[in-house]
């Protein structure tokens, strides 16, 4: 029987895990050549928050992106309506 | 600032108390000299090119614009003996006095750690990084926090998104504040921890609802749970990288925004101590005594003008901030580390030229790092340094509270200034002597001013005095000039062990 530190000392490795193989996905290992002892616990966190950035920085320009194509696409109405009022002024 | 030597060549030659220094060797670029009048820092020819580049750089004329790097330029050769042709080195003034992050108040660790990313984050949006980040890599100029390592800055590659020196400052900054705010550990302790406290240490300390709190879960908890044997290997040696630029920037900025926010996160509540509330509660001070000795130290200051004071038992600082106000340079020093920070703050706002040292004169710090010879010794570091020392109310504390015979106490204060000695005597019929003095009445009920000035005679001669109503009894003693002058500590301002 596991203790309620025991379930959630899994519970917050699964999340390490799963942040670091989704920000796998953006990101891509380099050998680090350190002069201070970056530690490998707190090089590992540091793993982890460039995955959480990362996904919400991807996150954040794709619905800016979306937004833009929704605005991109609005456009050439606004525009034909621009020139039809520019028509009725020279028929 | 201390005074410039004559003699240039004398700064290879003069020794620190009894051992020459061991000047700083762990970093591959470079080395470190102190000199009376300046450091002297010689770059490793692997590490001139790079050297040259920052000194360029615009983020390196910022930084020294703003006040939070050091100034360098390139040292001339001909105004030292120790360069070789050939070489490269820079000079930079001297912050004096050399402090420690273990004589640092918890307010002074947070100014130190602020400076610190605010710095990363400047070089981070200009190309660069700082490769380490340690306390150690800061002395305090006056009240003010300024980074003395310009070795500290390397070229960036534009897509790493790991901060290699982060690991050193969450072991060096962040841990010993969270260790102070939840475990109640002195930061004096750090004496004995060259880079900090490793996560896992503070991890098995906290209770474990504490492991769960946000500011600590992953400097804390996660760093100590991935940190474990076993669970890294070869991967321990690879950092992640983004394709892009513009995220990696953006990924270090956000980490050093979070450090900001658990630096600041260990701020403790209003604190106080035995000593912090002294001045506003002192009952055995009438408002006519306060005022007659104000008035009598505000006149020694003013006559005297000394250029560097040493306030011994400063407590919130009321004689500092005079000195302060006469223009000296002060360091005020304390046991009490609470009613220090007060200090700190009022002159950290007003930007008084007054640094800060927990430390007790009758135990000092003592010399630390590689064989006893990185970090002088409190003493090494003081003696012969101020014009006037100030030891209000203090002798009674040595006597009574440390067991010190006044001979003792008297060669001390020799030791430590140059010139004038303004000191506070309290009987034996004070209200504050007879709380201490505890059934130890054979002991110590006799003193005497007369038995205060028979100690002090071989050093000193009483050049003013005032008798307070409440009894107390304030003099202005006048140094003795020592005829050994090989022997004075003031002259032996030679080459020093650094911080850094």
């Amino acid at each position: 029987m596991e203790s309620p530190t025991g379930y959630m000392t899994i519970l917050l490795r699964i999340f390490a895990l799963v942040l670091i193989i989704s920000g796998a996905a953006l990101l891509f290992e380099r050998m680090a050549y350190a002069y201070a002892d970056p530690g490998t616990g707190l090089l590992a966190v540091q793993a982890a928050g460039s995955a959480l950035v990362a996904t919400g920085w991807y996150l954040r320009r794709k619905i800016y992106s979306l937004f833009r194509q929704s605005t991109a696409k609005d456009e050439p109405e606004k525009l034909l309506d621009e020139g039809s009022v520019e028509d009725s002024r020279h028929p | 600032m201390s005074a410039p030597l004559e003699h240039p060549d004398l700064e290879l030659s003069l020794p620190v108390g009894n051992h020459d220094p061991q000047l700083t060797f762990r970093d591959p670029a470079g080395q470190l000299r102190l000199t009376a009048r300046c450091a002297l820092r010689r770059i490793h020819p692997a590490a001139e090119k790079a050297t040259l580049e920052f000194l360029a750089s615009p983020l390196r004329a910022s930084l020294e614009k703003s006040g939070d790097l050091i100034p360098s330029k390139i040292a001339n050769a001909a105004e030292h003996a120790c360069i070789a042709p050939g070489e490269l080195w820079l000079e930079h003034p001297r912050v004096e006095p050399i402090s420690y992050p273990w004589e640092w108040t918890a307010p002074q660790w947070r100014a130190a750690a602020e400076l610190t990313l605010r710095i990363a984050s400047e070089a981070i949006s200009s190309g660069w990084t700082l490769k380490d980040a340690t306390p150690l890599n800061v002395l305090f100029a006056g009240a003010r926090p300024v980074l003395v390592d310009v070795l500290s800055f390397e070229r960036r590659d534009p897509c790493s998104t790991v901060w290699l020196a982060y690991g050193q400052f969450v072991r060096t900054f962040l841990l010993p504040l969270v260790a102070r705010k939840h475990l109640s550990w002195p930061l004096q302790g750090t004496l004995f921890v060259r880079d900090g406290y490793e996560p896992d240490l503070i991890y098995k300390a906290l209770g474990p609802w504490k492991r769960f709190n946000p500011d600590l879960l992953d400097v804390v908890t996660l760093a100590a749970l991935l940190g474990r044997p076993g669970k890294t290997g070869r991967g321990s040696q690879k950092h992640l990288s983004a394709s892009n630029p513009e995220l990696a920037a953006h990924i270090l900025q956000k980490r050093i925004a979070r450090l900001g926010k658990q630096i600041r996160g260990t701020e403790k509540g209003q604190n106080r101590s035995e000593w912090s509330e002294y001045t506003q509660s002192a009952a055995h001070y009438q408002a006519a005594d306060a005022r007659d000795k104000q008035k009598f130290v505000r006149n020694a200051l003013q006559l005297h003008r000394p250029s560097r004071v040493l306030d011994i038992g400063a407590n919130t600082g009321t004689y500092s901030l005079m000195a302060a106000e006469a223009d000296a340079e002060v360091v005020a020093l304390d046991a009490d580390e609470t009613a220090l920070e007060a200090l700190w703050t009022v002159a950290s706002r007003r930007e008084e030229p007054i640094t800060t040292l927990v430390a007790n004169i009758a135990r000092p710090t003592p010399a630390a790092g590689w064989k006893n010879l990185e970090h002088l010794s409190l003493l090494d570091r003081l003696s012969g340094r101020f014009d006037m020392v100030l030891m209000l109310a203090v002798v009674h504390h040595l006597i009574l509270r440390e067991q010190l015979p006044l001979a003792h106490i008297a060669e001390l204060c020799a030791l430590l200034t140059r010139r004038w000695l303004l000191l506070e005597w309290v009987p034996p019929s004070d209200p504050m002597f007879q709380e201490w003095l505890r059934g130890r009445d054979d002991l110590y009920g006799h003193l005497t001013e007369e038995d205060l000035q028979t100690a002090f005679a071989p050093f000193f001669t009483a050049v003013d005095r005032n008798e307070l109503a409440n009894g107390r009894v304030l003099f202005l003693f006048a140094r003795i000039p020592n005829d050994q002058s090989a022997a004075d500590p003031a002259e032996n301002e030679g080459v020093e062990a650094s911080s850094t």
